[in-house]
């Protein structure tokens, strides 16, 4: 592991390359790189889900941590390892201060791995437009998490709004498991679609993906009902002279009742951050049923039709009165 | 397939959605057998753990044991806490227990057979099952016709009749000869249909062997050289370091070309060599495996060119150990070969002149599995000759096993003054450039013979191809001289090296 204190980006490079090297790793394949958009009080946790995931995705991970805009000087820290507290593969965390913060992508371009794709994680609030951050703007895939937010189902419409493909959230991955066991299910059942119900907290952005991925599947509308959670608890589904439900009301195990056959327990767990990231790296192209699941959620169209790549948009977060979290820093 | 179609929550593009398949029993006979216990009972549990099973899933063991549920249920656990390839954790586990139940019996005892007949039918009411079964035969295939003839009886067997699929899983020995194979492939078909049985050769369940279609036909690169113009030879190699362990009665009359040849080679030859197939479906691959098959000749000479041997006491990895004759319950003066290796030869336009070396051993220095393509050597070379020396020809090997994944072999200038140029190795290694682990084999297999996906399963037709190849080698063994000896630990009898030798070449070494 090398530590560098306010250093430059080439001499960040010329680590990394040293502890290469050093590793003899040089012509280790690498998948991908993961830029980890972090705040500095979550720095811990997200390198714990990012050293997760990396162990089942060989990846460079560039994690960034954006401090102090105020402070007069930009300055750039860094922490490069390889093979070492960050898992098997390459990581660098970068502290950046000062105005260097609003131009993290100069540290980073030069830092990304040759012709691999580009993930860019924002662990913490999501940003209002993607555009703002320069980090998103050269990431092939963009994951979201709009669970982090203040105000999750607000975030989840403006996830809609500034949707381009490639986009993904952390919301959507949660329901992973559930839409598994709603398909399984589904592989019995025949006949009309008679009424849907989604419950679970109402705030819970995967509720409201999970309820719209239904609507966008079955073209029928879906209920949805509050409960104190946790997240999701439970689908009804009554398909043809069937009623199917599954509940779970532990954050645990699921029931799955049907009528006329006994009832099944499955474990349903809410997942640890590593596995919906490592879950997330698995597909690097644009993800078709999310966008689906979206529009129906949101009351929007045409999201997979929007261009693919943005454009920067320059944003002072000092100067704007409704400055983008992405770039708002501690 | 249809089922996806029908399900409108599955939807192709989302590929987040794991291919789960329908309620079903698994009902696996010989339930206390090494394989059940050291790969089965492991993968189911695995695909449990992976949320690859249906929520109507039971596991039945079929075995004669004085058990009851809860005693087949404890070994049942101890073999997967040791075997599973991922985290064991409790409340998987317990899921499972809830559905797991055993029938004691033995294979001529009708009552046994009746009450599993009756347990498939209520396991729909208890479980939801749908009446769907696979059975699993990890039984020799001396009870073949036994177990076979109970299910008949019973009508377990029959889809219509049980208005569900039932499936059947055999594994290898297919049969010891071309007679005993189309004698087993009738016994089996008879019974189910023939789209019903799936036979397990857990070579083809593994990652690279699938990867080695992924790398001929996704690619532009290597398709347009993989001919007689460009390759000169194949080398096929498996290789193992233990020896026959307590096998001794499966293998004195079986011997490494029926282990291991007539199976896991030719179906390696035939994934190496086969045209593109129109698509990916089991039938059109098995009908592009077929015509490898059947165009596979043996060559004329077969004193030459099909070498046996026997393997010594030696020291292998630090450890002395005993000559196979030394073995527990071999014969004194068995003629039963630990290493064969032949030269086939393909007789198609594209691999006309390109033989096909395969060998495959006990007790060789390591074990590795690897198909190695030795491209031709450039036919002229703009250097010195002494600047080429070390210039060996290109190769391109797969790795089947261990470090799954592909090596390319080329000449590349040495750092200096002078014009040299000698041979550096591109690896791409699996572990590293994905991703998720890779499943077991067996775990993949047994998926799929749940889903009912018989893409991966050599069929009847391309056994019997393989017993038509293997068949006159045993023959000429049969009628010669003892397999040659090779010291444990040695690649095999100097008889391998001098086939090679004749042709004017070497084995790689793996």
């Amino acid at each position: 592991m090398t530590a560098l204190w306010d250093t430059s980006g080439s001499a960040v490079i010329k680590a990394l390359a040293a502890e290469r090297r050093q590793a003899g790793s040089v012509s280790s394949g690498l998948a991908l790189t993961l830029v980890a958009v972090v705040d500095e009080r979550l720095v811990t946790e997200a390198e714990q889900a990012a050293t997760h995931a990396a162990a089942q995705h060989p990846c460079r991970l560039l994690v960034v941590v954006r401090r102090r805009p105020d402070s007069p000087e930009p300055r750039l820290d860094a922490e490069v390892s390889v093979g070492g507290r960050l898992g098997p593969g390459e990581a660098i965390v970068m502290r950046m201060y000062g105005r260097l913060a609003l131009h993290a992508e100069s540290v980073v371009l030069p830092l990304l791995a040759p012709d691999a794709p580009v993930v860019t994680w924002w662990f913490g609030d999501p940003p209002h437009l993607i555009a703002h951050d320069p980090l998103g703007v050269i990431a092939g895939r963009r994951i979201t998490d709009t669970m982090a937010g203040a105000d999750p189902i607000a975030s989840l419409g403006r996830r809609a709004d500034d949707y381009a493909p490639g986009d993904t959230d952390l919301a959507w991955t949660r329901t992973t498991l559930w839409r598994g066991l709603c398909a399984s299910a589904f592989d019995s059942l025949h006949g009309p679609v008679h009424t849907l119900t989604v419950s679970g907290e109402p705030n819970n952005p995967s509720r409201a993906l999970l309820a719209g991925w239904l609507k966008s599947r079955l073209g029928v509308n879906v209920a949805l009902e509050d409960t104190r959670g946790p997240g999701v608890t439970g689908v009804e589904m009554q398909v043809g002279a069937d009623t199917v439900t599954i509940t779970r009301s532990d954050g645990r195990t699921a029931t799955l009742s049907r009528t006329g056959h006994p009832d099944r327990a499955m474990p349903l767990p809410r997942r640890e951050l590593g596995d919906l990231l490592a879950e997330e790296l698995r597909r690097l192209d644009a993800d078709e049923t999310f966008a689906e699941a979206l529009e129906a959620t949101t009351g929007t169209s045409g999201l997979s039709l929007r261009p693919p790549n943005r454009a920067h948009i320059w944003q002072d977060p000092a100067l704007d009165a409704d400055p983008d979290p992405a770039l708002t820093t501690t | 397939m249809s089922r996806l179609s029908q399900n409108p929550l599955r939807d192709p593009r989302d590929r987040r959605l794991p291919r789960v398949p329908e309620p079903c029993a698994l009902v696996v006979f010989g339930v206390t057998g090494d394989l059940a216990r050291k790969k089965l009972i492991p993968a189911v549990y695995d695909l449990a753990n992976r949320g690859l099973l249906p929520p109507g899933f039971v596991l039945m063991g079929f075995a004669r044991r004085d058990w009851g549920d809860g005693d087949f249920e404890q070994v049942a656990r101890e073999a997967a806490k040791q075997g599973a390839r991922t985290e064991f954790r409790d409340e998987v586990w317990q899921r499972l227990a809830e559905a797991t139940k055993f029938i004691p019996g033995s294979f001529d005892d009708d009552q046994a057979f009746d009450q599993l007949a009756q347990s498939l039918k209520d396991l729909d009411a208890s479980h939801g099952t749908g009446g769907n079964a696979a059975f699993y035969l990890s039984i020799p295939p001396s009870a073949f016709p036994t177990v076979l003839k109970q299910m008949e009886r019973t009508g377990m067997a029959n889809n219509v009749e049980t208005n569900s699929w039932r499936r059947v899983v055999v594994e290898k020995p297919f049969g010891h000869d071309l007679a005993s194979a189309i004698e087993l492939n009738k016994l089996v078909d008879d019974v189910f249909t023939a789209q019903d049985v799936f036979r397990i050769d857990h070579y083809l369940g593994k990652e690279t062997v699938q990867n080695l279609l992924a790398l001929r036909f996704a690619n532009e690169l290597f398709e347009p050289i993989w001919n007689s113009h460009h390759i000169d030879s194949v080398q096929i190699t498996m290789a193992e370091d233990v020896g026959i362990g307590s096998r001794a009665g499966f293998y004195e009359g079986t011997g490494a070309a029926r282990d291991v040849l007539q199976n896991h080679l030719l179906q390696l030859l035939a994934l190496t060599a086969m045209d593109e197939p129109v698509n990916f479906d089991a039938a059109e691959l098995r009908t592009e495996k077929r015509k490898v098959l059947g165009a596979t000749q043996l060559p004329k000479d077969l004193a030459r060119y099909a070498v046996r041997g026997q393997y010594d006491q030696g020291w292998l990895a630090g450890e002395r150990v005993k000559g196979y004759l030394a073995e527990e319950g071999v014969a004194p003066k068995s003629r039963t070969e630990t290493f064969a290796a032949v030269r086939l030869d393909v007789d198609t336009r594209r691999w006309a002149g390109v033989p096909f070396y395969l060998r495959t051993g006990k007790r060789l220095p390591r074990r590795v599995t690897e198909i190695g393509i030795i491209f031709r050597k450039p036919p002229f070379l703009p250097f010195a000759h002494s600047d080429t020396e070390e210039l060996g020809a290109n190769q391109l090997v797969v790795r089947v096993q261990p470090d799954e994944g592909l090596t390319l072999r080329f000449g590349s200038k040495v750092p200096g003054t002078t014009m040299e140029v000698r041979d550096v190795a591109m690896d791409f290694l699996y572990g590293e450039a994905f991703t998720e682990n890779s499943p077991e084999a067996y775990e993949r297999l047994l998926l799929d013979v749940l889903l009912g996906d018989a893409s991966l399963f050599p069929q009847n037709e391309e056994v019997e191809q393989s017993w038509r190849i293997i068949d006159p080698i045993e023959e000429f063994w049969a009628s010669g001289r003892r397999p040659e000896l090779y010291r444990a630990g040695e690649w095999g009898p100097r008889g391998a090296d001098e086939m090679l030798a004749r042709d004017g070449r070497t084995w790689r070494r793996p």
